[in-house]
């Protein structure tokens, strides 16, 4: 098999003008049935000029009268047709059945799969929008191997976690997004069908071009472009969708909390049976719906390619008071100002409203079941110890508003054939306000007196956030054919600040409660003789403030479509260290070998392609607290003089630490392709992620000076992490109906190499903890990152003689848990708390199946993962008296009546942090369901409609899972508390359906 | 076309070049002030060196909050109520407190806050541009002051770790306690001789570091050095620069009349009023009627029977329920039983206060304006006299001794009869004995007890164990941290 050596950009549709004779090719592809192609690329071989057809399968290109054009579509094979002076050129395409060489959006730059070198998993549009369209980020779970999705929530406009490759280091391990050309942290401000591809580069060949910030991986966005030729398409497509809790969690009824308060203390209820129940999770958790509207034009014309869209979601949560709104504005301009020069612009403005509901999961989780919520008068019940859930939502009034914009302008200039260089000036700007009014309520107790629950005054805070990003960057590129060599090379040269600035304020006692007065002024006070402080609080600072100057190189080499070595070079310089620890290098190499090209294969139809690569590199991270270096001061007093006179004492807090410096990742890559009998394809990586120097906070010994429990940041921890993906692709067309089944997964080991070292700093870093003090990760050499820590238990002490034989607390009974005394030192104190279990899963996996027959289309996907744990952390944290799982039924109540759940109590002894309160991780989800109809286009045309198509999908329909709480999804930024259930909004299930039309 | 081609590559070169500029990259804290802009005036000067003793009015300076020195020593117990920090303050009194014992790690971090921030100034300000006076002044100040925090290091747990930089080593190991005391020493000197007596200060001035100060101090160092011949010299020099005397009243020498007063020679200032009060006043004041705080630091039985009949000093020191102090009638605490028995129905406890840091008012809130007096004439004197027996000057002695003696007596010539004695170990005895009653629950006992080799006599019944007790541990956690390079004191 012989493949095209040329790299195609889709993009440049204007021509070089050289020689005289040079002439206008105009035509038209089409397919076997003689129907246009729209979409192929036509290409001058040996040169980066090119066009593509129109929706008509039209094309006009102006090209040497001697020149070779070539033309190329996916799903078609290639052919090459020389113009030898030929105006108007007609090619029929061949539909092929192989898989054709897709191009890859990579760090500055692209590449035909068969060139790539580095790990690279690309997801295209039609995949980001079946997982609703409610978040892109969402998209990747289950598509892209090497690639955790974990959300935090399930609050309209929460952002989802994402690990790729494991858990990389104790800070953000989260990967960066480019987006367009722009480096982010995040991508909600987008909308889905904007996206046209996103491709996550993992292997540092791929990521090493991003330099400092590469080491979490990174996800290219790439947005549409009009690429129709003299023709303007519009798109609409609109989605509508109901949200429903997928899952309660089996609480007790009012009876069974009898029952167990009985046993607890007996006698409190003299009829169980004559209990009233209230169903807390019924009250609170509602259907609740969205739709997306987008409507996008989009054309181009000898003189300018454009894309025009806009988009509206509306997302009710199904907790009251929770919602999201965003409308979207998506806008790519080129211009081809002369034959070899264009410019243009990326913008995506976004402005946004978010209702953040206040955390009742975890008082529903609590709320006695006997409690009415509404007493007989219809006032708000009280629910002890817990607040009355709907009185704290209907009291609720958390907003977050905002805008955000995204975009550059860039010019591109073409000088000798072979050279392009590009500037681009790129901004990300944000403003968000928050605003946060709860009126003055009091929930009474039935005696009329008034419960915790009591808000005296009514109270505003506000506070807003500006930030700024601008990037500048500069390439220069060369992209040369020597007989069987090719270069292509990119050199670059950025720079990049980043400033933001927040500023609060809260006051209470506002003079109305209506939102028009929602203000902090003077005017607003009640009364000001009532000795009621307006302004509560003045709060204002800097978030982030540094800038960097970046280098960056790139050198790909292909010989003879058999060879590739690659080699990348990026130097960053950032603010956020000291002089002498400023500047980073993170160089990488990679080599490919398409066995498949060599003559030795040539004969073996078997195997149509086959590919081995290799890559090592260093890579960073610079998502750090950098303001470590810094000794910063702090002030106090301090009394001298007769009279006593306060003086002002100002010195430094805990000591900087100067000599931070970067986390260095060094990953190397081993990877292989191959396509069988056209209609498999597999990938597979094996890789290996050693990440030194992590930057931590650790306990300092005491004659530093720092003050009691102080922590400094030191470069003094390292994690591996290393792993198996891999993807497998079955496509087959049988007349007409078309399938493909996908399989991926990823296995990850995550592994905790060294804290501290021999310093004399600390060894170990608590997290994970529970709010009442209590931590229940810790993380250690030999240990995952944020693994699990707590007792072992050992059954239940079942007689006096058992508790009497093993060592155990003072506080614990018969009936009660048996810890295991793990030291071996004949007492049970906290020296004996051990690894109990870890977040990170050890086994990822996603199953993809796509079916179309006629004019129905059909896919399902399954995600999952199995390996991890999950800390129950709602269950633990019992002060006061709180509702129970039903577990608590299988309770011990005399010798051997069970050996798992202790006799219960309304907390205590028997909820220390411990393995009882972990649960298997593990689940598989039916992540989305979609069965879609194109109408006939013969019908459809009489309506000027090129295309319609009408779905009905579910997402999150089903999930098998031994987990007990609403989700086994569960994620935090924070890699020390991550797989805790602290009562996090529950994920929803969703059903939707939803049309696509184009004009 | 060709020109475009030539700026654009022109254009692009300038950029890189442009781009090197470092200044790009320098970017400051914002709304903070840090090690490279602060502290760089006279102005800062003043503030980092006033941050130097801000640190002694942090409570955990005071023995990790609870005044575990006397709990310790024969004069008094835990108090409170009976099971109040039982097992986190009560192992002091028994002697049965552990490597983890509440306190430790707060005592021994905020001595050596104390120490970076004393470093910030012997390090930063002499290179500030200023009155060079002012200035010799401040690290003066800033050297006396180490050589305060050190001093209670060095007595606590013998050889420390040395940190005399603002950047140390993050590993170190413990030097020798004579390494310690010889920077003690150093220190000393060095502000005695560019402290201003007290007499040079202004009023606004006092409570800031003297040239007396600096000498009590280092006389008492010697004192525990057993270099009696330099004890003597400064002690002494202290008592011949005529800048400080007796109160006439002897509750005046801790009491709020007494504040920055004649006898005070070092004192940490509080004051609620200005922002500032002290918690160490509020940890051993009276509970419960009046509330003055949580009645830590119960005087013993002991210390009671000790003082010599109608010794004025008595009533001074402990308060007892009933009394009347300041027009206030102290009641005392509800859940505390008036007296406690052993199980043999002897009484061992009965409920009382510690005097010394009593303060007019009926709240916690003017507790808190209590200064607690670091160095006073009284123990001076009691230095000197002690220094001057040893030298064998017994005769000189007893001047100083009776001096503290006629004070207490306050006028009654029927009572505290001036001492004659002149055998050394007897005289040697009845000046330990006089440290006792005059500085009663100061927290000057248990480590008199210990330089004098009287613990094991005195405190053995009470669980002291020779070759372990003289020396508190090293906090468990700091041993932990340093992965073992910090070495635990004997027999822990």
């Amino acid at each position: 098999m012989k493949k095209t050596v040329f790299v195609f950009y889709f993009l440049l549709t204007s021509i070089f003008l050289f020689a005289q004779d040079q002439i206008i090719v105009k035509g038209k592809v089409t397919d076997e049935s003689n129907i246009g192609i729209p979409g192929v690329s036509i290409a001058i071989k040996g040169t980066a000029l090119g066009t593509i057809t129109d929706l008509n399968g039209d094309y006009e290109i102006n090209a040497l009268s001697n020149a070779t054009l070539v033309f190329s579509s996916i799903g078609f094979t290639t052919q090459e047709i020389l113009v030898n002076n030929r105006e108007n050129i007609d090619v029929a395409l061949l539909e092929s059945t192989e898989l054709v060489d897709e191009v890859v959006v990579i760090g500055y730059g692209k590449v035909k799969k068969s060139d790539l070198t580095g790990s690279v998993s690309s997801v295209k549009g039609e995949d980001i929008t079946k997982i609703s369209s409610l978040n892109a980020e969402q998209s990747l779970q289950g598509m892209a191997t090497g690639v955790q999705v974990t959300s935090t929530s399930g609050a309209p406009g929460a952002v989802p976690v994402i690990r790729i490759r494991g858990v990389g280091t104790f800070n953000n391990s989260s990967p960066i997004f480019i987006v367009d050309g722009i480096i982010l942290d995040d991508i909600s401000f987008l909308s889905s069908g904007d996206i046209s591809s996103m491709e996550v580069l993992k292997d540092a060949s791929a990521t090493a071009m991003y330099g400092s910030r590469g080491a979490n991986g990174v996800i290219i966005v790439s947005t549409k472009q009009g690429n129709t030729k003299d023709k303007v398409v519009i798109n609409y497509s609109g989605e509508y969708g109901t949200q429903f809790l997928a899952k309660k969690i089996d609480l007790l009824n009012g009876r069974e909390f009898g029952i167990i308060t009985n046993e607890i203390n007996p006698g409190t209820y003299s009829n169980v049976d004559a209990l009233p129940n209230t169903d807390w999770q019924d009250l609170v958790f509602k259907p609740a719906a969205f739709h997306n509207h987008q409507i996008s034009f989009s054309g181009s014309t000898e003189m300018s390619q454009f894309y025009f869209g806009v988009s509206y979601l509306k997302q009710d949560g199904i907790i009251d008071k929770s919602s999201y709104e965003r409308l979207s504005f998506k806008i790519n301009n080129t211009y081809n100002l002369f034959k070899n020069l264009k410019i243009g612009n990326h913008l995506t403005i976004s402005p946004y409203k978010q209702q953040i509901a206040p955390n009742v999961t975890y008082s529903v989780y609590r709320a006695q079941p006997l409690l009415p919520p509404y007493y007989a008068d219809g006032s708000y019940g009280v629910v002890y110890n817990v607040g009355n859930p709907l009185a704290n939502l209907a009291n609720s009034n958390n907003f977050n508003k905002g805008l955000r914009a995204v975009g550059n302008v860039f010019a591109e200039a073409e000088f000798l054939e072979a050279f392009t260089v590009k500037s681009s000036f790129g901004i990300d700007g944000s403003y968000n306000k928050a605003e946060n009014f709860t009126p003055a309520y009091t929930v009474y107790n039935p005696d009329g007196t008034a419960s915790q629950q009591n808000n005296e005054f009514n109270d505003l805070y506000k506070g807003n956030n500006q930030n700024l990003t601008w990037l500048w960057e500069n390439t220069i590129s060369y992209l040369k054919d020597f007989n069987k060599h090719t270069i292509d090379f990119v050199g670059g040269y950025t720079m990049q600040q980043s400033n933001s600035e927040y500023f609060g304020i809260s006051g209470e006692n506002l003079i109305r409660d209506y939102e028009d007065l929602w203000y902090i002024t003077p005017a607003s006070v009640y009364d000001p003789t009532i000795n009621v402080n307006t302004i509560q609080s003045i709060s204002n600072g800097v978030d982030q403030y540094y800038s960097m100057i970046s280098y960056l190189a790139r050198v790909n080499y292909t010989f003879d479509n058999r060879y590739i070595f690659t080699a990348t070079f990026r130097r960053d310089g950032s603010s956020k260290f000291a002089k002498e620890k400023r500047y980073g290098s993170f160089p990488s190499f990679a080599l490919g070998w398409n066995i498949s090209n060599e003559s030795f294969m040539q004969g073996i139809d078997l195997i149509n392609n086959l590919k081995l690569r290799a890559s090592w590199g260093k890579i960073g991270n610079d998502k750090v607290n950098y303001l470590g270096r810094f000794s910063t001061t702090s002030s106090g007093l301090t009394i001298f003089g007769i009279p006593e006179t306060a003086n002002i004492a100002t010195t430094y807090g805990k000591s900087g630490n100067p000599d931070l410096k970067w986390e260095t990742t060094t990953q190397y890559d081993i990877g292989m392709e191959i396509t069988i009998l056209n209609n498999l394809s597999a990938e597979f990586d094996y890789y290996n992620r050693k990440t030194e120097d992590i930057l931590i906070e650790l306990s300092t010994p005491g004659y530093l000076g720092n003050g009691q429990g102080q922590k400094i940041a030191f470069n003094a921890a390292s994690v591996l992490n290393t792993g198996l993906e891999a993807k497998i692709n079955w496509r087959q067309r049988i007349d007409e109906f078309n399938y493909s089944i996908g399989v991926l997964f990823s296995t990850v080991h995550n592994e905790v190499l060294s804290i501290g070292g021999n310093s004399g700093i600390d060894s170990l870093l608590q997290g994970g903890y529970l709010g009442d003090g209590r931590s229940v990760t810790q993380s250690r050499e030999g240990l995952p990152i944020g693994a699990f820590y707590g007792y072992k238990t050992d059954g239940i002490f079942q007689t006096q003689q058992e508790l009497d034989a093993y060592p155990h607390s003072s506080q614990a009974g018969i009936g009660d848990l048996r810890f295991v005394d793990v030291n071996n030192d004949g007492v049970i104190d906290g020296n004996d708390r051990t690894n109990i279990g870890s977040s990170i899963p050890k086994f990822i996996f996603g199953l993809n199946i796509g079916l179309d027959y006629k004019a129905f289309d059909f896919a399902l996907d399954i995600s999952g993962q199995s390996g991890n744990d999950i800390f129950n952390g709602k269950e633990v944290v019992r002060p006061d008296p709180y509702n129970f799982e039903k577990h608590v039924f299988d309770r011990w109540t005399g010798p051997n009546t069970s050996n798992t759940e202790p006799r219960p109590s309304f907390g205590g002894y028997n909820f220390t942090p411990s393995d009882r309160f972990i649960q298997d991780g593990s689940f598989v989800r039916l992540r989305t369901l979609m069965l879609g109809y194109t109408l006939p286009e013969q019908l459809t045309t009489k309506f000027h409609v090129q295309k319609l198509r009408i779905y009905a999908k579910g997402n999150n329909l089903f999930t098998l899972t031994k987990f007990t709480g609403y989700t086994p999804e569960i994620g935090s930024g924070d890699v020390l508390s991550n797989g805790i259930d602290f009562g996090i909004y529950p994920i929803t299930a969703i059903y939707s359906f939803g049309v696509n039309v184009t004009f | 076309m060709r020109k475009f081609i030539s700026i654009s590559i022109m254009g692009f070169i300038l950029l890189l070049a442009l781009g090197s500029c470092e200044d790009f990259l320098e970017k400051n804290p914002q709304g903070q002030l840090t090690q490279n802009t602060f502290p760089v005036s006279e102005s800062d000067a003043l503030l980092v060196t006033n941050a130097a003793y801000a640190s002694l009015r942090n409570w955990h300076y005071n023995s990790g909050g609870f005044p575990i020195l006397d709990i310790m020593s024969d004069d008094s117990h835990k108090g409170s109520t009976p099971n109040d920090a039982l097992p986190t303050i009560g192992p002091y009194d028994l002697f049965t407190f552990s490597t983890t014992q509440d306190g430790l790690d707060r005592w021994w971090a905020t001595l050596y806050e104390g120490i970076k921030r004393t470093n910030v100034v012997i390090e930063k300000v002499p290179s500030i541009s200023m009155n060079t006076e002012t200035r010799d002044i401040y690290v003066a100040e800033a050297h006396f002051l180490r050589a305060l925090y050190y001093f209670d290091l060095v007595r606590a747990w013998g050889g420390v770790p040395l940190v005399t930089s603002t950047k140390p080593a993050v590993k170190l190991e413990r030097s020798s306690a004579e390494e310690i005391y010889s920077l003690i020493e150093e220190d000393l000197k060095f502000a005695i001789a560019n402290l201003p007596e007290k007499s040079e200060q202004t009023q606004a001035e006092k409570g800031r570091a003297t040239k007396g100060a600096a000498k009590s101090l280092l006389a008492k160092v010697y004192l525990f050095e057993h270099d009696f011949v330099n004890a003597e010299k400064y002690a002494l020099e202290v008592i011949n620069s005529s800048e400080y005397d007796l109160e006439a009243n002897f509750s005046a020498a801790n009491g709020q009349v007494g504040e920055f007063g004649i006898e005070s020679i070092f004192e940490v200032g509080a004051s609620t009023n200005e922002g500032g009060g002290g918690q160490y006043a509020n940890t051993q004041g009276v509970r419960g009627s009046p509330n003055r705080g949580w009645g830590f630091n119960r005087p013993s039985l002991s210390l009671r029977n000790s003082f010599e009949a109608n010794d004025p000093r008595l009533d001074a020191t402990i308060i007892d329920l009933g009394e009347v102090l300041d027009g206030i009638l102290i009641l005392g605490d509800g859940s505390t039983p008036d007296e406690i028995f052993d199980g043999l129905g002897n009484l061992i406890e009965v409920e009382c206060y510690n005097q010394k840091v009593w303060t007019p008012g009926d709240n916690t809130s003017t507790q808190e304006n209590h200064n607690r007096r670091i160095i006073r004439y009284a123990d001076v004197l009691l230095i000197a006299a002690e220094a001057l027996n040893e030298n064998n000057k017994p005769t000189d002695a007893l001047i100083y001794l009776n001096m503290v003696r006629e004070r207490a007596r306050e006028g009654n010539v029927s009572i505290l009869l001036d001492i004659t004695e002149t055998n050394k170990e007897i005289l040697a005895s009845l000046i330990l004995d006089e440290r006792r009653h005059e500085l009663a629950l100061e927290g000057h006992r248990y480590w008199d007890l210990v330089r004098t080799g009287k613990a094991s006599e005195v405190l053995g019944p009470l669980g002291f164990v020779v070759g372990k007790h003289e020396l508190l541990p090293i906090p468990q956690s700091e041993i932990d941290i340093s992965q073992g390079t910090l070495k635990q004191n004997p027999n822990y």
